[in-house]
């Protein structure tokens, strides 16, 4: 069995050791050996690596955690059957990686609008109090460090509030865009 | 520091939100073993104790 990590262009360079490219089409199916192992904080922080590492090289969708496949033939198969989607998805974060902010006890509104105003595509996600927004901001690599100045910037002029952002992240949510 | 504990509770709370529900949906077995189930519930306590952490010592 094999799991299927991400999907790259095929002119990335290659993937890191423990990973293995696939082509399809102008597409890479990088894939890893399948474990057994039971997913843990720590199994999902090694994994978060693997893909962290490949991301530092090139562009890349990340694939749901536990995609399976019993060989590469089938693996590229799948991959294949939705080429057209993946190369598209994948045009839409080239050169860009995602950030998670949560925000409790500010106006979402307004931080969500001035957030969006520095990334390229935004999401949000439905929340549950005490929290008022949950967004996934997609924002160009060259421009993560004045998100996260506006980030500061929106915390300090709302005392009391607590915007809490993490990043940068591969794509995750933003790997179903066209 | 508090703070950078909850950092880190609020970091794998991202990530499980991104590597269970997030990521390209292709064909194939999707196989999660029954302890993420625990996994992401422990995490959804771990926020809500950050942030009763956080409120109780302001964040200044």
């Amino acid at each position: 069995m094999i799991e299927l990590v991400a999907i790259t262009h095929a002119a990335a360079p290659p993937p890191p050791a423990r990973l293995r490219a696939i082509p399809v089409g102008g597409l890479l199916a990088v894939v890893a050996p399948a474990t057994e192992e039971e997913a843990t904080a720590e199994s999902l922080w090694r994994r978060e690596e693997l893909v962290e590492e490949l991301m530092a090289d090139c562009d890349l969708l990340p694939v749901r955690y536990g995609t399976r496949f019993a060989d590469d033939e089938d693996a590229a198969q799948a991959v294949a059957a939705r080429h057209a989607t993946l190369a598209a998805a994948l045009d839409h974060v080239r050169g860009a990686v995602e950030v998670s902010v949560r925000v409790i006890g500010a106006e979402p509104r307004a931080t969500h609008a001035a957030l969006s105003e520095l990334a390229r595509d935004a999401v949000e996600r439905p929340v549950q109090p005490p929290q008022v927004l949950r967004g996934a901001y997609l924002v160009d690599r060259d421009m993560v460090d004045a998100f996260a100045a506006r980030v500061a910037q929106l915390q300090a002029a709302q005392p009391g509030s607590q915007i809490l952002c993490t990043g940068p992240w591969p794509p995750y949510s933003f790997s179903d865009r066209p | 520091m508090s703070t950078s504990l909850a950092e880190q509770d609020v970091a794998l709370i991202d990530l499980v939100d991104r590597l269970l529900g997030g990521g390209v949906v292709i064909a194939g077995d999707i196989t999660l073993a029954v302890a993420d189930v625990d996994l992401v519930h422990v995490s959804l306590r771990a926020l809500i104790s950050s942030v009763a952490k956080l409120e109780e010592g302001g964040l200044e």
